[in-house]
């Protein structure tokens, strides 16, 4: 019987119609410029869907983050293991999670944005998968269903697991109008592409790690002596660094040289020297969270100077046939329209041992 | 406005064209796959019938089809020649579009051409069963029907991943009594090797290949049987471009371009050998013959044009050809019959000599002009053939812009009538449009042990 830890950041979205660019700190703010609390409704949807699987268990907190919704909604098995205070914070997000997970939760189901995102991973981190119910302002991560439907969607049928990124934007910061996104987390997200899918037609790589290693084990066949590789952040490119023998930065840039670390997670500053010292660097990115950013995001040290120094033609992306099919076109933002514009219009990304995928490239404008 | 050109009975070739009579020099030999000699007949007796081992290496001009094997053929051929009126109007070319259809045989494909004389020649040579392999089951069902002719017994390694995708074409085999079971499997110590390393793989040609070659090695009453790549299965099929050049004489037409799809590059010998012939021996010096591969599996665009084994485990002799590596696993694309590292060392020979030339497509655009071509044709073709749809498309779209009144051939060689989960996958725009990253190997190349 599966058993999930259900939980509802009752003020997330809030900031979003009201101008705030996002709920953190602002809560408050937002409910004296009118906003109306909408996570409970969106978390709704999904648990009236839910509601019709007979064998879910929900654990939960009291009151306006879980309680109310599931009784709202008609749920009767559910546990309430830890009590939330009147305004929920982001400790008490991490506090219930942690509860679910000693209560033996087999995943958590959260309903909220980014900052939800990042707060139910850093208490959940790669122990339990999590699944998100998209009610933020911002919702980066790879860590959402769709629409809170397709949750109830994930939940009703057997998945696999995949990874999903936890990204946020630093909300200070854009709402001064600069987009700075930071690579918080790899965490573990049911894999519901194949849901959606009308019927499988083709034999597909049924192993998300089976794809990683076969790309790890090309990537590694076509690495050239005397020459700088530049790996950016995530699980992919952890996979070239294993296959190499060497420990990689999961959520930062390490450099490489002839199958040694040269830079472990290295700034921009040393990405610069470096690349201005060996001629004909690489650099190997996979795309980040769940729009597919392959630059510009989670990776900012790989910056607009690091890569007019290497070549845009020298960017080589890489990424598993799951998470392409999850991102019909991939985006590069990289702070310097130029460099965006030196992109074609589609870029070709290895997804296995000598195989690629050609996909579309959004550029920002 | 005549649309079929069609052939007595009668008019059914008696002679296979051997293009190798003609070639400027003679082609490399293959070599043995341990000792790295030229192989003897010898060394192909153990698989293969020797009159066949003979087709391979004869330089004779032409090759007598046996009157029981054109009795045979009498089911479906000459196989009708159309022109390509509507698809003209509605690609509002002034190009002269024919396509010869070979989706009549009764197993859909061009396959039977050569599969039939096989299975005779075999049964000739006293052999009770033949061993082979299958990427998208039209080989398969088309030596099961011709090994049904003839009272042989048939085991079909069927491709993993075509097996699960395409499951009627095991069905069809199994109407015509022969046995098809999914590649790798455990019936070869091939297959076991691959399923210890990978139990998951989707299967390659290359492997099925090795369980059939292996399964005829080992068992003394059973003969392999290929359905591309050899020199005498494209012997057998230029029967195609036989009858093309008489149908299109009838109109008092001759091809300026003529096209197929290449996967091995026996159906692109078939149609195209004949035309190769006249251009070698100068009498029409300027046809020019296009091969049109899937971008993921690109060995004439993309490939190496050296010795390589012609299948994974290295059972075969090596085969001086394009190919992207013995070990090369093409994805999971939906034209599984173009799914082969290697190429038919024929054509191979005649693309790197320049007598013709080839292009790759993505898998989307080919399943565009597919439709395209069904809408104004009528017939859904096989993904495999689509990419010759393609070629054909393109090159009338070309002559659109110069104004040129070019005649274009191309060989339409079979139904997509089981493929249609394909053609759904295209619909909702699930198509993955796989490619070979090849400026990536090519510049480690040096680094990758060469084969010789």
């Amino acid at each position: 019987m599966p058993v999930i830890g259900f939980l509802v950041n009752p003020v997330a979205g809030m900031g979003g119609s009201v101008g705030l660019k996002g709920t953190d700190g602002k809560a408050n703010e937002a409910r004296l410029l009118g906003a109306v609390p909408r996570a409970k409704n969106r978390a709704g949807i999904t648990l009236a869907l839910l509601k019709k699987i007979p064998d879910l268990t929900f654990l939960s907190s009291g009151g306006e983050m879980g309680k109310a919704v599931l009784e709202q909604c008609g749920i009767s098995r559910y546990r309430v293991v830890y009590a939330a205070r009147s305004e929920s914070t982001a400790e008490d997000t991490q506090e219930a999670v942690r509860a679910f997970i000693a209560q033996g939760a087999d995943l958590i189901l959260f309903c909220g944005g980014d900052g939800t995102a990042r707060d139910v991973f850093a208490a959940a981190g790669r122990e339990v998968p999590i699944l998100g119910i998209p009610a933020g302002v911002k919702m980066y991560s790879a860590v959402f269903a769709v629409d809170p439907a397709a949750a109830a969607g994930v939940l009703a049928g057997p998945y696999g697991i995949t990874d999903g990124e936890v990204v946020d934007v630093d909300e200070t910061a854009y709402r001064a109008g600069t987009l700075a996104t930071r690579l918080y987390g790899i965490a573990r997200v049911p894999a519901w592409a194949g849901m959606t899918q009308p019927a499988k037609q083709v034999f597909e790589e049924a192993d998300e790690e089976r794809a990683k290693e076969e790309i790890a084990r090309f990537i590694v066949e076509v690495m050239l002596p005397d020459t700088i590789y530049i790996l950016g952040a995530g699980t992919t490119t952890e996979a070239i660094a294993r296959r190499l023998g060497i420990k990689k930065t999961l959520l930062g840039v390490d450099a490489v040289l002839d199958g040694k670390i040269v830079a472990a997670d290295a700034d921009e500053k040393t990405l610069l020297s470096l690349t201005g010292k060996y001629p004909g660097a690489r650099i190997i990115v996979s795309p980040i969270g769940a729009q597919g950013f392959i630059l510009g995001r989670g990776s900012q040290q790989i910056s607009p100077a690091v890569v007019q120094n290497v070549g845009v033609s020298q960017v080589i992306v890489i990424a598993t046939p799951h998470k392409l099919r999850e991102t019909p076109e991939l985006y590069v933002d990289s702070g310097d329209p130029k460099i965006d514009t030196g992109f074609d219009a589609s870029v070709q990304v290895i997804s296995g041992y000598r195989i690629a995928q050609r996909k579309k490239i959004h550029r920002a404008l | 406005m005549q649309t079929k050109i069609l052939l007595d009975e009668e008019q059914i070739p008696k002679k296979w064209y051997n293009v190798q009579a003609d070639l400027p020099s003679p082609l490399d030999p293959p070599l043995h796959p341990q000792t790295h000699k030229p192989v003897g007949p010898a060394d192909l007796s153990a698989i293969f019938p020797m009159e066949l081992i003979r087709q391979e290496v004869t330089t004779d001009r032409y090759v007598d089809i046996p009157e029981e094997v054109r009795e045979v053929f009498r089911l479906y051929r000459p196989s009708p020649l159309y022109r390509a009126h509507r698809l003209e109007k509605a690609l509002k070319t002034p190009a002269k579009i024919y396509y010869k259809w070979e989706g009549v045989s009764p197993a859909g494909s061009h396959k039977t051409n050569t599969s039939i004389p096989q299975a005779y020649y075999n049964m000739k040579a006293g052999i009770e069963r033949i061993a082979t392999e299958t990427g998208a089951g039209q080989w398969g069902s088309a030596m099961s029907f011709a090994t049904m002719l003839y009272d042989l017994e048939c085991t079909v390694y069927m491709v993993r991943s075509s097996y699960t995708q395409k499951p009627y074409r095991k069905s069809m085999m199994q109407v015509w009594g022969a046995e098809c079971i999914p590649s790798p499997s455990t019936k070869t110590k091939s297959g076991q090797a691959v399923l210890a390393k990978d139990p998951d793989t989707p299967g390659a040609l290359g492997i099925a290949i090795s369980e059939a070659v292996e399964d005829a090695a080992s068992h003394s009453n059973t003969n392999y049987a290929l359905g591309s790549v050899l020199n005498h299965v494209c012997l057998h099929q230029t029967v195609i471009g036989l009858e093309c050049r008489e149908q299109l004489a009838s109109v008092d037409a001759y091809p300026d371009v003529v096209i197929g799809c290449v996967g091995g590059g026996s159906n692109f010998a078939g149609i195209s050998f004949p035309f190769a012939g006249d251009k070698l021996v100068g009498k029409h010096k300027d046809v020019d013959i296009l091969g049109v591969e899937p971008a993921s599996c690109p060995s004439l665009t993309k490939g190496l044009y050296t010795y390589d084994f012609g299948d994974e485990a290295g059972y075969t002799p090596l085969m001086k050809m394009f190919t992207l590596g013995h070990d090369f696993v093409p994805p999971s694309m939906h034209a599984g019959g173009l799914r082969y590292h290697g190429d038919s060392p024929i054509v191979s020979r005649l693309v790197h000599d320049g007598v013709m030339r080839a292009v790759a497509y993505h898998q989307s655009e080919v399943f565009e002009a597919a439709q395209t071509f069904a809408r104004a044709e009528g017939i859904i073709v096989a993904p495999e053939t689509s990419h010759a749809v393609k070629g054909a498309i393109d090159e009338a779209l070309a002559c659109k812009k110069t104004g040129e009144e070019k005649t274009i051939l191309f060989n339409c060689t079979g139904h997509g009538n089981f493929d249609m989960s394909a053609y759904d996958a295209f619909y909702s725009g699930n198509l993955v449009d796989y490619e070979y990253p090849d400026k990536l190997i090519k510049e480690a190349l040096g680094r990758i042990p060469k084969i010789t």
